[in-house]
């Protein structure tokens, strides 16, 4: 990462310590306190699956604070089987740790498991994905501002005066996951303004490249002069930015993804033309405002009247073209 | 073309008794054509044509696979599983800088031994091809995502490699490599099924496996035969899939909708999961209809659920069609049925 990068990322956590309520000029003596009061005490993360940069980047982030602090972090690992987040939420429920990490796969399927965690005196943080259930914590990217400013960019791309034919094709992973709930209603409130965008397909992928990759050569067989896809996360979108660049129309058809930001997915992808932007929420910096969003909640912090405490990630817009920056990506170090 | 086999492998008295079902979904296919040139502009048109033979090179080489299996009354669950697990040894060895030829003959080695696996466990320790399949496909899954990719879920390949172009190149002019490799493996299962002696093999056993063996067929060697041709057919159509969408990604195998769509394609044109009848005239109509169905639902943009539904419905549908057209009589029954 580069370094106004990780200044900016300072400068996140530092304001957002401040809102948490946590005395920044604390004593050396009360530092300890706090650190000795975190030792030994239990935390699990329970991942939609492990083995994706994103949810790797978090664990490595969040393993690091648990090492400084002396805190038990364990990963439970559903490997995208909804089946077993739920029986693995249980058995982590009834473990009784003092933070639990859920990363909800829809917005309704852990809702009534983190109700219930609370209710144990659990506190829970959801990382990037929220439920409909609040929760002591989130930390994670605002969807709703992701979809206005991708659709924002896609009306400036393909609306009136462009010239182009303002059709879009919007590939979710799931029409009940919450990242393509929100992404969906904010994108869609910003096209109802503009009547030349026509939604053409929106049709969710399963998260699947091949499934992507499919469904966009069948759209563009039916829509060649197609302006825009907007892909709701870049894994997935790779396959339909493949779809794109077979069948001639790189460059031509603006590719919009949303992820993690990872230099092998992201970075890589905009590199040889799969995609032409993408909306990246930093998982590494994420990992590090979940591993100071765990210390505060160790520590007792609250929001006031039980609400929840917010840290939304900054954005980065990772573009393809003359300002395009591979320092924008960060790297995931190889495994040992 | 293989429906003399097939009759041939029966009984003569059973020759009347052959399967409607193929007429029927070849019917419903035509009408579907027929009502998606209508109302969909732009379906009836050689692009368009292109798109689904593209979409379902993949599909038909699993389903070439997974026919010979079902034929041989086998079924293999574990196909979507030794596709991933096929495309990952090849993809990582690539990556690791091994010449593609060197990499697919180590891939080859690798799905034949899965293949061997399988057909061993079922023939010779005589465990059931459902459990038996299954067991290995969580094992495979397993084994690769933690042995091979060391927990990852997802490979990216690199486009610039030259299988990967290969993969995505036209060998003739409107003649992609995918569409070539699902014609070949069509070809060679159509000879295999017809033309050989373990194709003759493989009717005996799916119409009465207990005469096939008690004649003195070889049909534990048979069977292991099948699951390697299977594991085979799956790596041919992992390749396709990996250098098209430029990714290996297991969730594939854990959504699960692929497996599914395979053994459609093979129920749908007529092959019974009891086995004994069927060949590759029947694949094709299966394949038709859901490469037909899937292209006009994404066309009228559908959302993934509902066509999931549809799918689902007109599996049941075909099944209720078959039972009321062949009734059971004394021979199914105790054939058995999965």
């Amino acid at each position: 990462m580069s370094n106004t990068g990780r200044n900016r990322l300072m400068g996140t956590i530092a304001a957002f310590a401040l809102g948490a309520c946590v005395a920044l000029g604390a004593t050396a003596a009360a530092r300890a306190d706090a650190a000795s009061d975190m030792a030994g005490k239990k935390v699990i993360f329970v991942p939609i699956s492990m083995g994706i940069t994103l949810t790797e980047g978090w664990a490595r982030r969040m393993r690091e604070h648990a090492a400084t602090h002396g805190y038990s972090f364990d990963v439970r690992d559903a490997a995208f089987n909804t089946g077993a987040m739920s029986e693995l939420l249980a058995k982590a429920i009834s473990e009784k740790p003092d933070v639990l990490v859920v990363h909800n796969p829809t917005v309704q399927l852990l809702a009534r498991q983190i109700k219930q965690a609370q209710a144990a005196g659990i506190k829970v943080l959801q990382i990037n994905l929220q439920s409909n259930q609040p929760s002591n914590a989130f930390v994670g990217a605002n969807w709703t501002r992701i979809g206005t400013e991708i659709a924002q960019d896609i009306v400036k791309e393909c609306g009136a005066g462009s010239g182009k034919s303002g059709k879009v094709a919007i590939i979710p992973g799931q029409l009940t996951a919450a990242d393509s709930v929100m992404m969906n209603e904010a994108a869609f409130k910003v096209f109802k303004d503009h009547p030349e965008i026509k939604v053409v397909s929106n049709q969710a992928s399963d998260w699947e490249p091949e499934k992507a990759r499919q469904i966009t050569a069948t759209v563009l067989q039916q829509n060649p002069d197609l302006c825009a896809i907007f892909g709701h996360w870049d894994v997935h979108t790779i396959g339909a930015g493949n779809a794109v660049k077979d069948a001639g129309l790189s460059g031509k058809v603006l590719v919009y993804a949303t992820g993690g930001g990872e230099q092998g997915e992201a970075c890589k992808a905009i590199e040889n033309g799969t995609l032409s932007a993408e909306w990246s929420y930093d998982a590494d910096g994420q990992g590090r405002d979940a591993g100071t969003m765990i210390d505060l909640l160790l520590q007792g912090a609250a929001a006031p009247g039980g609400a929840m405490l917010i840290a939304e990630s900054p954005l980065k817009v990772i573009k393809a073209g003359p300002d395009y920056d591979p320092s924008l990506c960060w790297k995931m170090p190889p495994k040992k | 073309m293989t429906d003399a086999t097939a009759n041939a492998a029966v009984p003569m008295g059973r020759k009347a008794r052959r399967s409607l079902l193929e007429p029927i979904v070849l019917g419903v296919a035509l009408a579907l054509i027929v009502l998606f040139s209508t109302t969909i502009p732009g379906f009836a048109s050689l692009g368009n044509l292109s798109v689904i033979l593209s979409n379902s090179t993949s599909l038909v080489i699993l389903a070439c696979g997974m026919a010979v299996v079902v034929i041989s009354r086998g079924l293999d669950l574990s196909q979507i599983a030794a596709m991933v697990a096929g495309a990952t040894t090849f993809s990582t060895l690539i990556n690791a800088g091994l010449p593609a030829a060197a990499a697919l003959a180590l891939a080859v080695l690798a799905m034949a031994l899965i293949g061997f696996v399988n057909g061993w466990l079922i023939a010779f320790v005589e465990i059931p091809a459902m459990l038996a399949t299954l067991a290995t496909a969580m094992f495979m899954t397993g084994l690769f995502r933690f042995g091979v990719l060391r927990g990852d879920y997802l490979l990216i390949l690199p486009k610039s490699n030259p299988a990967v172009v290969f993969f995505k190149s036209d060998l003739l002019p409107g003649l992609t490599a995918p569409v070539a490799l699902m014609i070949v493996a069509l070809v060679v299962t159509g000879l295999v099924l017809r033309f050989s002696t373990t194709g003759r093999i493989i009717y005996g056993m799916g119409d009465n496996f207990q005469a096939a063996r008690l004649s003195g067929l070889p049909v534990r060697n048979t069977i292991v035969f099948v699951y390697v041709y299977s594991a085979l057919a799956a790596l041919l159509a992992g390749l396709v899939i990996a250098s098209a969408s430029g990714t290996v990604d297991f969730r594939i195998v854990t959504n699960g909708s692929l497996l599914f769509e395979v053994i459609l394609v093979v129920v749908l044109g007529g092959i019974p999961l009891r086995g004994g009848r069927g060949g590759v005239r029947n694949l094709l109509v299966g394949a038709a209809l859901i490469a037909v169905l899937r292209n006009g639902m994404t066309l009228y943009d559908f959302s993934t659920q509902t066509q999931d539904m549809l799918k689902g419905v007109i599996l049941m549908a075909a099944i209720f069609v078959d039972n009321y057209l062949n009734p059971r009589d004394a021979e199914t029954d105790t054939a058995g049925d999965l």
